[in-house]
């Protein structure tokens, strides 16, 4: 399968002494669904905003659909990328369906109203996010879990072949967190989308994502499949915390184990069984 | 589901809301200390001046004045509604960039320098309250742009006219404490705002101004619209986000400088017009921009009619009636809409 994205030698910081990120090559594949997993402050929202173009390269090369990033105009990216951010509430009291719509901005004439398609695309994400039940509610009187529907309705809308999303479940309960990947699963396997998720939850990602990209501390980074990159090791080397590695059928999770993690029989019980091993 | 806005229905709006601003213009333009007979006034004029005085008190004196306000208060409005989505900030008014401080200078030394020409028609106050509200803007804009490190940020821009206004405050203080007690009185009277009769060409040529600069603004309303959710947003969604701070901030700020130019400082109709408007229609800017200048519009003529008549044969600058009555109209559509609103929360 192709790439739609492609980096190469990119590096980046935001002052002239402090590189973020140094020398990074990967490829993602069209259609794929990918994550961006790390520690605090190694980049990896500054690696998303790089691919969406938000912010320019010092250094290298990114390639978006066959082209250079910076050959698109603004509009044209749009077209092309996505972005979820984080969980977002407006100055003003736009309605749910007033927000999905501005999805459309990239596709609008110069008065700026929606055609037909626009309306049925916009329609069709609200019905795709379950969010049309509150299409007349304001942003303002939504839990954070419809917020952050709402907010993928809009990406959804937006008709791209890639969609970037950072932490898109880093404030929302267990349940909104497995809807949400769930209809993100489900885009990327009826839709083809290319989706690119920054997140720090590890067991989430190895579930959903066929690929990862590990960022460091130390600015290295490790880029391969969920079930090569997320090892028992490699998380305890990057994110310096021991885990507990367990399966569920081909299913892996990770239980983080603290100080007091001893404390908790299941765990020790596990613990001293992976030992003997 | 709630209905998207479509440009039949925006046209449908907008029709009826022109309808009743050129009700309550016909209206206010009839009402007055002297009354007039609508049937004289409309045979048209005598042949000597001074025989049909329904006519020139009517058509030659109030039609232009009313037209006037409806012209200021719709400016006004428009840029308060372009301002707060540019700026993402519920409190800011037309004149949040230094434009108040920098018209109020560039008029007190109009007066002090005692300057009589006139040019085009403008008065030395008006001309010189013009050009120095678009020279405060300028310097706000590159105060601005220079402490956010080359790029145009909302805080620095506040901030920077916050810091303009109040040093330009203190240099009106200043030339007031230092004038005339006749100069300061003039002065005064033009800072609290004042509707009073142009010259034909001045107010031609500033409804041209104005009505080409909010046409030109609504060309970008789809755009304001996402620019609320903040630039980052904006981007990701198409928008070319320094272009389109640009465009609105130099088109309010050239509306708005004709606007102070043409009726000094009124306060309010640029804060709670583009509000009250949301409450009731929405915050979607491409319907939003054009009610709010025709509501804007209309408040402006009510209250200068209320000011050319409440103490009559004397007046009230009109900048005291849009605080006075603005004030609690707004309370009272706080108090209707505050729980479906969230910032009011």
């Amino acid at each position: 399968m192709s790439d739609i994205l492609k980096v190469e030698n990119l590096c980046f910081g935001y002052t002239p002494q402090s590189a973020i990120l140094k020398n990074f090559n990967f490829e993602i594949e069209r259609g794929s669904f990918v994550c961006i997993a790390g520690p605090n402050g190694v980049g990896k929202t500054t690696l998303l905003n790089l691919l969406c173009g938000l912010l320019s390269p010092e250094e290298g090369y990114i390639e978006v659909d066959t082209a250079p990033i910076d050959s698109y105009s603004v509009k044209k990216l749009a077209q092309k990328i996505a972005v979820v951010r984080q969980e977002f509430v407006p100055v003003f009291d736009f309605t749910v369906k007033e927000t999905v719509s501005m999805a459309r901005t990239p596709y609008l004439g110069r008065l700026g109203f929606e055609t037909k398609p626009d309306i049925n695309i916009v329609k069709e994400a609200l019905q795709i996010t379950d969010t049309a039940q509150f299409a007349s509610r304001t942003l303002a009187n939504l839990s954070g879990g419809e917020r952050q529907r709402v907010f993928i309705a809009r990406a959804f809308a937006q008709d791209t072949p890639i969609l970037l999303l950072d932490e898109p479940t880093s404030l929302l309960d267990l349940k909104h967190q497995v809807a949400i990947y769930d209809l993100l699963k489900t885009a990327q396997r009826q839709k083809g989308k290319t989706i690119v998720a920054v997140t720090h939850d590890i067991n989430l990602a190895a579930q959903y994502c066929e690929k990862v990209l590990l960022l460091g501390a130390d600015r290295s980074y490790r880029a391969g499949s969920t079930e090569n990159v997320f090892s028992t090791e490699q998380i305890e080397k990057t994110f310096g915390v021991k885990t507990f590695t367990g399966r569920v059928g081909r299913e892996k999770f990770f239980i983080p184990l603290g100080k007091f993690a001893k404390d908790c029989p299941q765990i020790s019980k596990n613990l001293n069984s992976e030992k003997q091993k | 589901m709630t209905e998207t806005l479509t440009s039949k229905k925006l046209a449908i709006t907008f029709f009826f809301c022109l309808i009743a601003l050129v009700a309550v213009m016909a209206l206010c333009a009839v009402v007055g200390t002297q009354k007039v007979s609508l049937a004289k006034a409309f045979s048209g004029p005598a042949d000597t001046p001074g025989k049909n005085i329904d006519y020139e008190i009517l058509i030659g004196v109030r039609l232009p004045r009313v037209i006037l306000a409806a012209l200021v208060g719709a400016a006004l409005a428009c840029c308060g509604v372009v301002l707060q989505a540019v700026l993402r900030n519920p409190l800011a008014d037309p004149y949040i960039l230094g434009i108040s401080s920098g018209a109020g200078l560039g008029a007190i030394i109009a007066v002090l320098s005692g300057l009589t020409w006139s040019f085009w028609g403008g008065s030395p106050i008006a001309v010189f309250a013009f050009i120095g509200a678009l020279i405060t803007v300028w310097l706000v804009w590159c105060i601005g742009y220079l402490a956010g490190a080359g790029k145009s940020q909302v805080t620095t821009l506040l901030l920077a006219g916050v810091v303009v206004n109040a040093f330009f405050a203190a240099v009106i203080m200043f030339l007031t404490s230092i004038a005339k007690s006749d100069q300061v009185h003039s002065t005064i009277f033009w800072l609290m705002g004042n509707i009073t009769e142009k010259s034909q060409s001045v107010l031609w040529v500033s409804a041209a101004c104005i009505i080409a600069g909010i046409m030109t603004l609504f060309t970008i309303c789809h755009r304001l619209n996402v620019l609320t959710f903040g630039q980052d947003q904006a981007k990701a969604l198409g928008v070319d986000t320094a272009a389109t701070q640009i465009t609105a901030f130099a088109l309010a700020a050239f509306i708005t400088a004709i606007a102070v130019s043409l009726s000094g400082l009124i306060g309010f109709v640029g804060l709670i017009v583009p509000h009250a408007v949301r409450l009731v229609f929405g915050p979607d800017h491409r319907r939003l921009l054009p009610v709010s200048a025709m509501i804007g519009g209309a408040f402006l003529v009510v209250a200068d009619t209320i000011a050319r008549t409440i103490v009559a044969p004397a007046q009230l600058p009109v900048g005291v009636i849009t605080a006075i009555a603005g004030g609690p109209f707004f309370l009272i559509l706080l108090a209707k809409y505050s729980r479906k609103v969230s910032w009011l929360k």
